[in-house]
């Protein structure tokens, strides 16, 4: 099931009356169904696959909690982790692994016939192998007490808000938060409901707006001018941003509304001013899985300058890898473990140098928000096409310099609305950095039913009601 | 329904009024009317604009000479038209337009300005597809014309409804940015103007095989409209308006596809797909620019499918 869709709505309207009626273990028991009801929709088959992770790393951590042994932690930690690693892999990398070996031996000489599977991609597989993998290895690292409830685990590991495309919620932050029962609050309401309306209106206005413009230009680079492809390039940088972080803001509103607190996964990520910030904007639940369950295990910054360019690189080329079984994700890692490193080595004499020279304060964060921008486009490209000639493609038609002209751009219409759209985005994004919006709309009523109805007339005027997937999805 | 006990309104008068049940239908009044006030200003904005839907459902739209077809049907260029034959021209052409919907929006001006006599001409190539969501776009337009409602119902029932529950949503759409876009001039010289490029040029080389694909619903429809036109005393001329030339080549099934045009409608196809040579006179593989479109209209007016203003006076 997805959110922009009529069933969704259909079952919401249903499920959050009898949510709020439920208390305590029935209540649990209710958001299970609603959320195996809410994944089965789409395939009842893959719920077992759910069912099994989720049985897997309860008994871990019990059998962690009662072992204070560190070989056997430590043996529990790997089976964990191994069953964890191989659902993933089988699922999502296996045919990726072997017609990349296969590709392989035959560079070398041999010749391998492997029959691919068909193999279904789970959806949201990452996100939830993501998230049950956090809870055993927080009980291991003792920072949080294995829970003895099977029935709150299994809720944690399904809630539907987050199932399938995240905010990756650690378990440190949520099981608590199934402890208790939360009474329906106005002020829960007002706030959640806001940002499930922007994140609707980030996601069908905008991003589905965009998406028809964007798979032109990467179906056939060839066929379109340069300037048509630059747009094309830059609308894929917001509809993939729009796509994703109003996935988020549906799922942290509705959350917020049943009374659960969410942490936030994206912060106005275009107006970072260099890549270390970029990913403190972006996608920051998987940023900072990342962080604390590989990069900093793998020794962070604390070994030297290489130790730390190496364990960078690792860390985003892997992060890559998370998103696809595909070498043009791994690129795409790769390119921002690049950008980490470049940054580091050119950032500091690159920032004095503009200070020598003279440049003004709000004009290094521009050009320093303008080059991390085009930088992060450039990695979008690869992350965007099905593959690297196409990616080229796109590449050679945007250097073309004769061809950089407005009156060879096609569908001038869709230009113009996904212009004024993504204005209006930046300006909201903008805004937010100093405005707590939510706050602000919560304090004065009046601008929360302004707010609401224009968000609701914006979304009739300038939505796409196609019921279009998420592209998270996928991953 | 929510028990009062678990309702938290601790905070300030103006926040506990969100409680009361006549707040939030209230509320949904106010949305209700401003998406109706905004629908008729938007509707106000589309009826004054230049643009042919517009002019067409506005009493403005008198011709001799009608023309329709897909984005290939815009090389048909009326400045030329009327210079080279003297006929006042509409156009109905729109991008990627199917021929159930280029049948509705003749027929519609068939009832408000027909006298009998007209000329039509058909890109056929049109009924190469069904296109729902442009169907749906023509939700901008359902207000004035039953046939257009009556097939936006049919073929894409959500967008109808979507139609009923906010007339903002009629407006959500490139037709309706199309019609502001031509507020204040007329679109009568839309028309692709540029050369191919030599990228373009250079992936036609590597490209696969083209095939026209039709259906039946299509060629019913394409067969029903001509009927009807011609009961009405219109003149019908189904043509194949031209393709750059090495793109034409590529084309598998031109031949079989004109067969099956010409055995649904019992009309000759007149075949252009080669006519033109030179690639100056192309903006793409499907397309002439406007030099193109000014070469086309001269063979027209020589093959004598459009009347010759030079040999009318």
């Amino acid at each position: 099931m997805i959110f922009n869709s009529l069933p969704f709505l259909v079952f919401i309207a249903f499920f959050l009356p009898v949510y709020f009626h439920l208390r305590g273990q029935w209540r649990l028991w209710w958001c299970l169904l609603a959320s195996y009801f809410f994944y089965g929709w789409w395939d009842w088959r893959f719920l077992g696959l759910i069912a099994f992770s989720t049985l897997v790393d309860f008994f871990v951590g019990q059998r962690l909690s009662r072992t204070e042994e560190p070989n056997r932690r430590k043996w529990l930690l790997v089976v964990s982790i191994v069953v964890n690693l191989g659902v993933l892999a089988f699922f999502k990398y296996f045919n990726f692994f072997a017609a990349s070996t296969a590709a392989f031996l035959s560079m070398l000489g041999w010749q391998v016939n492997w029959d691919v599977l068909h193999i279904i991609l789970p959806v949201g597989i990452s996100f939830y192998t993501f998230q049950s993998m956090s809870y055993t290895i927080d009980v291991y690292r003792r920072k949080i007490p294995a829970t003895d409830s099977l029935l709150r685990f299994a809720t944690y590991i399904a809630f539907f808000p987050q199932l399938v495309a995240g905010p990756i919620v650690r378990a440190a932050a949520l099981l608590p938060q199934f402890q208790r029962d939360h009474h329906f609050r106005w002020d829960n309401f007002v706030i959640g409901g806001t940002q499930v309306l922007w994140g609707f209106f980030k996601k069908i206005a905008i991003a589905d707006s965009l998406a028809p413009f964007v798979d032109q230009c990467f179906q056939s680079p060839h066929s379109f001018a340069a300037l048509h492809l630059f747009i094309g390039i830059v609308f894929y940088s917001f509809q993939i941003y729009c796509d994703f972080s109003g996935y988020s803001d549906i799922a942290i509103g509705l959350a917020r509304i049943m009374g659960f607190r969410f942490p936030e996964n994206f912060r106005a990520p275009y107006f970072s001013q260099s890549f270390s910030e970029f990913w403190m904007r972006w996608h920051i639940t998987l940023s900072s899985w990342l962080r604390d369950y590989l990069y900093i295990p793998l020794g962070g910054n604390r070994h030297g300058a290489w130790r730390t360019y190496r364990n960078l690189m690792i860390t985003m080329v892997l992060g890559g890898l998370w998103h696809g079984a595909s070498w043009v994700f791994v690129f795409w890692g790769l390119l921002h473990g690049l950008y980490l490193v470049g940054q580091r080595l050119v950032g500091p004499p690159f920032g004095k140098w503009l200070c020598a020279v003279g440049m003004p304060a709000v004009g290094r964060r521009l050009l320093n928000v303008l080059i991390v921008y085009t930088l992060t486009n450039v990695a979008w490209v690869f992350f965007r096409s099905p593959d690297f000639g196409t990616a080229m493609a796109v590449f050679e038609g945007v250097s073309d310099w004769s061809t950089f002209s407005w009156s060879l751009v096609i569908n001038k219409f869709q230009v113009l609305k996904g212009g004024l759209l993504i204005a209006l985005l930046l300006w909201v994004d903008g805004t937010s950095m100093r405005l707590n919006w939510q706050q602000l709309i919560w304090r004065k009523p009046q601008w929360q039913w302004a707010t609401w109805a224009v968000m609701l007339w914006l979304i009739a005027f300038f939505g796409t009601f196609g019921a279009n997937a998420f592209i998270y999805f996928q991953f | 329904m929510i028990k009062k006990s678990h309702i938290s309104t601790a905070e300030s008068s103006p926040v506990a009024i969100r409680t009361q049940w006549w707040f939030w239908v209230a509320w949904l009044l106010c949305v209700w009317a401003g998406d109706r006030l905004g629908g008729w200003v938007l509707q106000q904005g589309v009826a004054h604009s230049q643009f042919r839907y517009s002019r067409l459902y506005q009493g403005r739209a008198q011709a001799d000479v009608l023309l329709l077809g897909n984005s290939r049907g815009l090389i048909f260029y009326q400045p030329e038209i009327e210079r080279q034959s003297g006929l006042r021209s509409m156009n109905f052409s729109y991008n990627a337009l199917s021929i159930d919907l280029g049948r509705v929006l003749v027929l519609d001006w068939l009832d408000r300005y027909g006298k009998s006599g007209e000329l039509l001409l058909i890109d056929v190539t049109m009924c190469d597809r069904t296109n729902d969501p442009l169907v749906a776009s023509f939700n901008t337009y359902r207000h004035w014309s039953a046939r257009l409602d009556s097939l936006i119902r049919r073929r894409v029932p959500k967008a109808w409804w979507g139609g009923v529950l906010s007339h903002l949503f009629r407006y959500n759409s490139e037709l309706f940015q199309r019609a502001l876009f031509y507020l204040w001039h007329s679109d009568e010289d839309w028309l692709l103007d540029r050369i191919i490029t030599p990228r373009m040029k250079q992936a036609n080389e590597h490209a696969l095989p083209y095939a026209i694909t039709t259906q039946t619903y299509l060629m019913e429809q394409l067969a029903t409209l001509v009927c009807e036109a011609q009961a009405r005393g219109v003149h019908v001329r189904l043509l194949i308006n031209p393709y750059w030339p090495p793109f034409a080549a590529r084309i598998t099934n031109l031949a079989e596809f004109k067969h099956q045009v010409e055995q649904a409608t019992g009309l000759p196809v007149w075949d252009y797909s080669t006519a033109l040579r030179g690639d100056h006179l192309f903006g793409d593989y499907q397309h002439v620019n406007k030099a193109g479109a000014a070469r086309y209209v001269q063979l027209l007016v020589k093959d004598g499918i459009l009347p010759s203003a030079a040999a009318d006076k």
